[in-house]
């Protein structure tokens, strides 16, 4: 067995700027690639895609360059649930960033969603049936006091 | 711990119930399908499978650990998704969580037991000595493998959390003074009953893998499709190397001959520096540590290998993969010398038999 | 003990002490013989120079031969250097080495190292069937000439087998490949593949005696 003394190590000078060549090489370009790929088929009538920004190997400068690439559109909204989400248009339309976080604020998923407009968005039927209900509820107790 | 819970309420009832919307049902989905590392397109899918999911009663067992795995669980980056975890399943005994201590604890876990016999699910945290009849390791009087035995009869399915539970670890390594097995030895040497076993292996394993598992239990209510070693296909499918973003420059022939050079500064690959990538299975170079900060490789030290059976045996940290123990330059001069005895005699013989042809002649 | 550490354990300190300890036992065993003395008049002293060239006329066959052999030659060259550079200029194979002499050297991009390695079990496949399809050379060959060509063609494929991760996990392939050169370092001394050490004595040995009888090749 090989004592510590066969670890290599060479402490040189101050530690330069960070990074290296790993951004070159990282993976921004050919998800950039596939977001492309969906982006044609859905303006050609097809299924909107999601991709899951957690299922794939992510450089050190991926992440910055996948946001500088996409950037900032006109749309932004964040939905209040289980903590904030935050979801946005990116400068490519019909390409948004959707970004779920908890309540103490931390990333829970992230994902880029080639869609019209992401689900977790839309009012699905049955929140409309809960609406209707609530609706009807608010106007009964205004009613009420209205006419105390 | 969570007992007053109706157990007969599906998941979905019980977070509409706490005021969970639908949106932050879908929220919750999505996550935890990144989390088990399934495609988006499967949501739907899974919010349908949760609505109407049972919350499983869970006991965690702790045996010959460093609570580790524990840490790892309780850190899982998503405490909203950790917290409806412990929500959706009902933790009926964990001995660093709870807050009941001495016979309390010990009624809690048989209660848990018998209320849920044949349906509560097992998770085993640490190896288990059977040395010297079990000594080693004790709770309440009781040895490990007593205690475990009598936790896998009315088991559904045992998860074995950690290197250890699930391969015996670094109790196990040379030269295993306590004796320590792993659940499956266990289970393939009869001492408890054989149940469905998922190996979540990591020394310690990453925390939304460990969450990852319970939450395709919950969704599913069935074992994930399983490798070799019992470990779950969606997590430890690939190994490191072959997920690597360092893997360019390996393929290119770029290496860090020593810590903290050019090459380790460039980012380079990690082979000649020892890095087990290669022969690794687990999630660390997707899913990564600390809420996808980081890994062993991107921080500049190479894989240890710790989800693997045996990785502290398997010779240093940091020798390349491809060296091996060749022996040592005095057994070799040994052999050398002793072939090249064997030589001398030979050709003395042979010598000799020339010899005597040429006298004959 | 799983097999890719038995591989690189027990399997390999065994093998390697064989190799040693088979390869001077050859080597004692053949020098130490006796020669016939030459009683004719040496028409040349410079037997060294002989030697050397012997070493390098036999690099290339003589041109009367050449449509016979050319081929095998061309052949031989091809998996001879391909092999060479799989095993010399591959980093991982590099370090294994480093890990025993000390000394390590610069590799090459592992793409080049895989293509070399598919050329050369085209060579060494090519040579087989020559081998077979020609009927002297299937009369004359022995166990040695064809478990020789096995022991040394099975690391380059088992090799590039745990490359592609073809047909089993990858730690598996990886041991059937150490072990597939441990078995080749076994046979090694007690075969055809000792023409390593001996060619060069061999074709010095020729020059050098055709110095003495002052013969023109």
């Amino acid at each position: 067995m090989s004592g510590l003394s066969d670890i290599g190590v060479s402490v040189e000078a101050e530690p330069g700027p960070g990074g290296g060549q790993g951004a070159r090489i990282g993976n921004a370009l050919p998800i950039l690639h596939e977001i492309q790929t969906h982006l044609e088929r859905l303006a050609q009538g097809g299924e909107p895609a999601t991709i899951d920004l957690r299922a794939m190997p992510l450089a050190p400068g991926d992440y910055e360059t996948l946001q500088r690439l996409l950037g900032e559109g006109e749309v932004s909204a964040t939905i209040d649930a289980l903590g904030p989400t935050r979801v946005r248009e990116t400068a490519v339309r019909g390409v948004w960033w959707v970004s779920h976080h908890n309540a103490t604020d931390e990333v829970v998923a992230e994902f880029i969603e080639v869609t019209r407009i992401p689900t977790i968005l839309q009012t699905v039927d049955e929140d409309l049936v809960d609406g209707l209900s609530n609706l009807r509820q608010r106007l009964a107790q205004e009613e009420q006091s209205a006419s105390e | 711990m969570a007992k007053d819970h109706d157990k007969e309420q599906t998941l979905g009832e019980a977070l509409r119930q706490q005021g969970v919307s639908r949106r932050g049902f879908l929220k919750f989905c999505a996550a935890t399908a990144s989390l088990m590392a399934m495609p988006p397109s499967m949501v739907p899918a899974i919010a349908k499978a949760l609505d109407k999911a049972r919350r499983p009663s869970v006991i965690y067992l702790s045996f010959q650990e460093c609570t580790g795995c524990a840490e790892s669980l309780t850190r899982s980056h998503s405490p909203t998704l950790e917290s409806l975890m412990f929500n959706a399943i009902s933790l009926d005994y964990q001995e660093t969580l709870q807050a009941a201590a001495g016979t309390a604890a010990e009624t809690a876990l048989h209660d848990a037991m018998k209320e849920n016999h044949g349906k509560y699910l097992v998770l085993v945290d640490g190896s288990i000595p059977l040395k010297d009849d079990g000594v080693y390791s004790t709770i309440a009087g009781k040895t490990n493998l007593q205690i475990l035995k009598e936790a896998a009869e009315g088991a559904a399915a045992v998860v074995a959390v950690g290197t250890c539970s699930s391969f015996g670890g670094i109790p196990k390594a040379n030269p295993n003074p306590t004796g320590a097995v792993s659940v499956s030895e266990l289970m393939k040497s009869g001492h408890i009953a054989t149940k469905p076993l998922i190996n979540v292996s990591g020394c310690p394993p990453i925390p939304v893998v460990i969450t990852g598992v319970l939450a395709h239990y919950l969704t599913f209510g069935e074992v994930p499709a399983l490798d070799v070693h019992g470990r779950p296909k969606a997590f430890f499918g690939e190994t490191i190397h072959d997920r690597c973003y360092r893997r360019p420059f390996y393929d290119q022939g770029k290496f860090a001959k020593t810590f903290d050079d050019e090459g380790a500064r460039s980012g380079w690959c990690l082979y000649e520096l020892g890095c087990k990538g290669p022969t690794t299975y687990n999630a660390c170079a997707t899913t990564k540590w600390n809420g996808g900060v980081s890994f062993p490789v991107e921080s500049g030290h190479g894989c240890l290998g710790c989800s693997e059976p045996n990785f502290w045996d398997k010779g240093s940290f940091y020798a390349p993969l491809s060296t091996g123990h060749w022996g040592t330059a005095e057994g070799i001069a040994a052999a050398a010398a002793a072939g090249a005895a064997i030589g001398i005699g030979a050709a003395a013989m042979s010598r000799r038999h020339q010899d005597t042809i040429a006298k004959e002649e | 003990m799983d097999l890719l550490t038995f591989a690189r354990g027990p399997a390999l300190q065994w093998s390697v002490a064989i190799f040693f300890l088979g390869v001077l036992w050859r080597l004692f065993g053949v020098f130490l013989l006796r020669r016939k003395k030459d009683y004719s008049r040496p028409r040349s002293t410079h037997l060294w120079r002989g030697a050397i060239k012997g070493l390098i006329v036999h690099l290339w066959p003589y041109k009367e031969f050449r449509p016979k052999v050319v081929q095998n030659y061309i052949l031989g060259y091809i998996f001879h250097i391909g092999l060479a550079i799989v095993v010399f200029f591959f980093v991982p194979h590099i370090l294994f080495i480093k890990n025993i002499i000390g000394v390590g050297w610069g590799g090459l991009p592992n793409t080049f190292i895989y293509i070399t390695g598919a050329v050369t079990v085209a060579a060494l496949v090519a040579m087989l069937v020559k081998r077979i399809s020609n009927p002297v050379t299937r009369l004359l060959s022995n166990f040695d000439d064809y478990f020789s060509w096995f022991v040394t063609i099975a690391p380059v494929v088992t090799g590039l087998m745990a490359v592609a991760h073809f047909g089993a996990r990858y730690e598996h392939l990886l041991a059937i490949h150490i072990l597939s050169f441990e078995l080749l370092l076994v046979w090694f001394p007690f075969s055809k593949l000792m023409h390593t050490f001996f060619f060069v004595v061999s074709r010095g040995t020729t020059g050098a005696l055709f110095e003495r009888r002052g013969t023109s090749a």
